[in-house]
């Protein structure tokens, strides 16, 4: 009892030193910062909040195999409150949603009846099929051309982060980690990372090194008839419990058989995927008015890279469809509005791909109207993509308040080794994608942002004042027939 | 011919190695320039001149990082944090 009476008094004098040390400390700090005059690294609180339309317009839907339609409609708002903790340190807070229609997602399941064995993708199309197939009239009819109304037709990605950056007294050196985690219904994440700053020469150079990981994991939504086929292995298309019990299967005659099994499919056995980059970034000034940066992000991802959803036709196994057989000869135009052809296999690719992104920015201040901001970027990985981009803006300034910057983006890259369009993979291969961000293609996207900024501060919002807005508009036009349109617009404030 | 190749891939190795030692050089050079002041920075100073792309810039990037194969090196995402490439 005397001995745990000791004990206990020797942990509260051990406690009671650290709390007088940490105060000793405080006061010194506290001391020093009267003495030593230091400009805040961040003056303020500032919160930045922004929100974005995109939508899309493809005939190369990934889901449905590299035909269809890929229509996607996306609102993402997101705000970031910067706040300074001292005069060195500043925490940022990252919070974001991002909410997406896709007609390629929404054909995980096609057909526009209910399942009958619990897979129900709510999928009560609206669309008019006829039901010509061999089944009768109740029987389920898909196409790719048309989104169906499925559960997986959208989804909410939710993120938050957060980070720290710390400066040395002289701001020459800056330390900094984050944290974060995001979330889809089909998806998660959660990341951490730090870095590292130095200047020098007169903060004309800098050097910065940043490592990141990410942890995600799948939680793996697949095709509707891969699905039952490995709820119920090859009885799927007999088996009472089944989505296609009493339904027909045809073939690329027309004929109703029962010979369709996706064989080449095996469950995904890891879920995970993870990330690993660190990044080199280094920076100078070239003069008063020029100055430069490269970057060099080195990336490793290890796990299931393949999306589960998206499915693989195979040229060298028989063809079968659900639907109209009338159909069966326009299966790739977008007239056919109520056959489907059943998937082979679901995407599949190697477990791990090293990346090489190397860029660089060169910036000039041409005059007190103008400056040039360009940036170039080579990327390779062991996946065979080689890429290039080209950005070039052009804020041009009219006043003190009104700035327009237009801007030009040019990008191209090699397909990945694993591509093929649809239905000319082999089953003999080991990896397969018939997704067309994968593929050989040329993008052009031509755009703007017109920025108010509010020099005065004359607008405030309670305690918050104005610092600019912005509308930034882009059009994209990808080479396979793939265009955007996106919309963002900003809101910059800082605390009073 | 395996010979050819071997050469042929030996030279552009090589090449990509003579490249990369003059970027090298370049930036060695570089920051041996005189140094600008800070009451000269100004114009270096002016937000048009950040070497990193504008906030308002990142809701394209995001898409950027799902439509194709390339990312990273322009401080987005390098791959991961969603199910994109």
């Amino acid at each position: 009892m005397v001995v745990k009476q000791a004990v206990v008094v020797d942990v509260i004098k051990k406690i009671l030193c650290v709390i007088f040390l940490s105060l000793g400390f405080v006061t010194y700090a506290q001391q020093d910062s009267t003495q030593v005059y230091k400009k805040k690294v961040l003056e303020t609180v500032e919160i930045d909040v922004l929100l974005g339309y995109y939508e899309q317009e493809g005939i190369h839907a990934a889901v449905t195999g590299g035909i269809g339609n890929e229509d996607l409609q996306n609102i993402a708002p997101s705000v970031v409150v910067r706040i300074p903790l001292n005069e060195d340190d500043v925490l940022t807070a990252d919070v974001g949603i991002s909410a997406y229609t896709s007609a390629s997602s929404s054909n995980g399941n096609p057909f526009n009846t209910a399942a009958s064995s619990g897979y129900d993708d709510d999928d009560d199309d609206e669309r008019s099929g006829n039901g010509n197939g061999n089944g009768g009239g109740n029987s389920p009819t898909g196409t790719p051309w048309v989104a169906s109304s499925g559960a997986s037709r959208k989804d909410v990605l939710t993120s938050i982060n957060f980070s720290y950056v710390h400066a040395t007294d002289d701001r020459n050196r800056y330390w900094s980690s984050n944290i974060g985690a995001s979330f889809e219904y089909d998806y998660q994440s959660f990341g951490f990372g730090g870095g590292y700053t130095q200047l020098w020469n007169e903060k004309n150079t800098e050097f910065s090194l940043k490592a990141q990981v990410y942890l995600d994991q799948w939680k793996p939504i697949i095709p509707t008839e891969i699905h039952e086929f490995d709820l119920f292995g090859v009885n799927f298309l007999t088996d009472n419990q089944s989505y296609f019990s009493g339904v027909s299967v045809i073939d690329k005659d027309g004929n109703s058989v029962a010979s369709y099994l996706p064989s080449n499919y095996s469950p995904i056995d890891d879920v995970n995927r993870n990330s690993y980059s660190v990044s080199l970034g280094f920076s100078q000034i070239l003069s008063k008015r020029a100055q430069f940066s490269v970057f060099l992000d080195l990336v490793k991802q290890q796990g299931w890279l393949a999306n589960p959803l998206q499915r693989v036709y195979f040229a060298d196994q028989a063809n079968f469809y659900i639907g109209n057989r009338s159909s069966i000869a326009n299966y790739e135009d977008p007239s056919n509005t109520d056959l489907f052809h059943l998937a082979d296999d679901i995407e599949r690719l190697p477990r791990n791909r090293f990346k090489y992104p190397f860029g660089m920015r060169l910036n000039y201040y041409v005059n007190e109207y103008l400056v040039v901001r360009s940036y170039v970027r080579r990327y390779a990985d062991d996946w065979g993509v080689n890429s290039n981009t080209f950005q070039l803006e052009l804020p041009i300034k009219f006043n003190l308040n009104w700035k327009l910057t237009p801007s030009y983006r040019y990008y191209d890259q090699t397909a990945a080794d694993y591509f093929a369009p649809y239905d000319q993979h082999l089953s003999t291969q080991a990896f397969y994608t018939s997704d067309y961000d994968l593929s050989a293609f040329s993008s052009h996207q031509i755009g703007g942002a017109l920025v108010y900024t509010d020099v005065l501060s004359k607008y405030s919002l309670w305690k918050l004042s104005l610092k600019n807005i912005s509308l930034r508009f882009q059009n994209y036009q990808r080479s396979d027939g793939l265009s955007a349109f996106s919309i963002a617009t900003g809101f910059s404030f800082v605390l009073d | 011919m395996i010979k050819e190749s071997f050469t042929g891939l030996k030279t552009y190795k090589l090449k990509k190695i003579k490249s990369f030692l003059l970027l090298l050089v370049v930036l060695a050079s570089s920051t041996s320039c005189v140094a600008v002041k800070e009451y000269n920075k100004v114009f270096l100073n002016d937000a048009d001149m950040a070497l990193k792309a504008p906030f308002s810039e990142r809701f394209e990037t995001t898409f950027h990082i799902y439509r194709e194969a390339a990312a990273g090196a322009n401080g987005g995402k390098t791959g991961g944090g969603c199910g994109c490439n």
